[in-house]
């Protein structure tokens, strides 16, 4: 990844999502065409409600601070900590 | 006795309460509905634009009618319709009819519509039979442009199909690819911006290569581009180094790659500097714009290809209660992707129920990933996230990011297995 980029985005990721709920819902509505809700989905790509809220929370971490390029790395390094919590207590609900 | 009469004035008092609720939550919903009958929302392409609206607004099915009016009975996707050229999948892998079962309440016509009419709020049909509509969603897919290569018509039967939608005829277009003999020439020609799905000529350019090799045939491939570079440029350029080394040369524009004139019969192209070109298997993909509806319907702004929205609704600019979703629109930095339809249309699916309930509209988030192949176990990608601009009046990006040009083999794998997986979870929900 350029620099330019990568600044623009770190920049980003602090004023990115508002904390409205809905624009968390439109997030997760957006994970939702590859990874879909309903646990029958395709191998290839595996459906999130398969895991656990903190195992969710985890990867996406993980994902977001992970330099290896991925699809989900670059997708989920533009979302602040505070959002992927807020996207697990969506997708899971807020135990 | 005495609890019987009790039980029977609560009972009573219970009926009328419940009765008065109902009345009243009725009258409440109607108002909110703002229309004496239940709105009736008409949406025009069901295509992943038209698709994606569909399976969102079927959640509020109870509260208002849909109409889907689509012209073909089989939807055959953009996505993925290279490598049923380049022989890795069979056509019927991206052809799909929607699962009506999954919509009871919907009804669907299968007519073309030839225009809307504006001002009496109806869709005209082919057969002179007109629908009225409260909210019309247009997803109608592109058309092109006729007049910009001398020599060159879109609906010449003798030229190689440009498929480039899914009217167009893959089958006849892979048949000519696999008659050709050996030690052929081949000529694509690459439109200028904008265009549906920017990487896909180079993606087609590859997947081409790939299949003539499994065909022992030699060949030559040369991409003559109206632009002077291309979306993930570089890891196509990578791939072709590695996969298709002396088989695919690019030129640019600045390098006299616009090509100005075509002439079939004798099989070659010229630029615009008059120098010519001559190939076997000549494939023109024309330049683009919104599709005709929007002509016909005077729904453009003067002078314009593409059709205006307002980026929270994805309301057409000046005209109320008619919204344009996909490749038809200009959605300034988004590209024209299946991807970006999908993630536009729920946007505008879930604002429209909003208006209907009376409800604010969601400031949008769009996402959008972009997968292209150079073989059927190699892929790329390219991902960003969009929203508005501080005055809320356009899209843009958030920067944009592509795989590693040197990304190894398990990664282009891994990549080729994620966009099989996008695009089974979404034909799986949309259509299936």
């Amino acid at each position: 990844m350029n620099k330019i980029s990568f600044y623009f985005i770190l920049f980003f990721s602090i004023s990115l999502f508002a904390d409205e709920d809905q624009t968390i819902n439109l997030i997760v509505e957006n994970c939702k065409s590859c990874h879909n809700l309903s646990i029958e989905t395709t191998k290839k790509i595996p459906s999130i409600n398969n895991l656990e809220k903190d195992e969710f929370v985890r990867i996406m971490k993980k994902y977001k601070n992970d330099r290896d390029n991925s699809v989900m790395n670059r997708i989920s390094k533009v979302l602040t900590n505070r959002d992927i919590l807020k996207m697990a207590d969506k997708i899971y609900g807020n135990k | 006795m005495v609890i019987n009469k009790l039980s029977r004035r609560k009972f009573l008092s219970n009926f009328v309460g419940n009765l008065a609720f109902f009345f009243l939550a009725n009258t409440f919903l109607l108002k909110r509905l703002n229309a004496k009958t239940r709105p009736k929302i008409v949406i025009v392409g069901l295509g992943i634009g038209g698709a994606t609206c569909l399976q969102y607004l079927n959640k509020i099915s109870n509260l208002v009618d849909i109409i889907v009016v689509e012209k073909l009975n089989e939807y055959q996707t953009g996505a993925l319709s290279n490598l049923v050229i380049g022989n890795i999948l069979k056509r019927e892998k991206i052809c799909f009819k929607i699962n009506k079962n999954k919509y009871e309440k919907v009804k669907f016509i299968y007519e073309n519509v030839s225009a809307i009419d504006v001002k009496n709020k109806s869709v005209r049909f082919s057969k002179d039979l007109k629908m009225n509509y409260d909210f019309l969603i247009l997803s109608p897919g592109i058309s092109y442009k006729n007049d910009i290569l001398e020599g060159y018509s879109v609906t010449d039967q003798k030229n190689v199909p440009h498929c480039w939608d899914g009217e167009s005829n893959i089958i006849q277009f892979k048949k000519r690819l696999t008659d050709l003999e050996n030690n052929s020439k081949i000529i694509i020609s690459s439109p200028d911006y904008p265009y549906r799905c920017p990487p896909a000529p180079y993606e087609r350019a590859s997947l081409i290569a790939n299949y003539l090799k499994k065909l022992n045939k030699k060949a030559k491939i040369l991409i003559l581009d109206s632009k002077n570079s291309f979306t993930k440029q570089e890891n196509y350029f990578r791939e072709w180094e590695i996969n298709y080394s002396d088989v695919i040369e690019w030129i640019p524009r600045r390098k006299g790659g616009k090509v100005t004139f075509y002439d079939q019969k004798k099989n070659l192209v010229k630029n615009s500097d008059g120098q010519i070109f001559r190939g076997e298997f000549i494939h023109i993909i024309p330049e683009q714009k919104a599709a005709n509806i929007f002509y016909d319907s005077g729904l453009l702004n003067e002078g314009k290809d593409w059709c205006q929205i307002n980026p929270i609704s994805f309301e057409v600019d000046n005209f109320k209660d008619i919204y344009a979703v996909g490749d038809s629109i200009d959605a300034w930095a988004m590209p024209k992707s299946a991807f970006s339809a999908n993630s536009q249309a729920k946007v505008l699916a879930i604002n429209l129920i909003n208006k209907i309930l009376e409800k604010e509209y969601v400031d949008p988030v769009f996402l959008n990933t972009c997968y292209s192949f150079s073989k059927e176990d190699r892929a790329f990608s390219i991902s960003a996230w969009y929203r508005l601009n501080v005055k809320k009046d356009k899209i843009i990006s958030l920067g944009s990011i592509e795989s590693n040009v040197n990304a190894n083999n398990s990664d282009r794998k891994l990549e080729a297995e994620h966009a099989f997986g996008w695009y089974e979870t979404m034909v799986n929900d949309l259509f299936i």
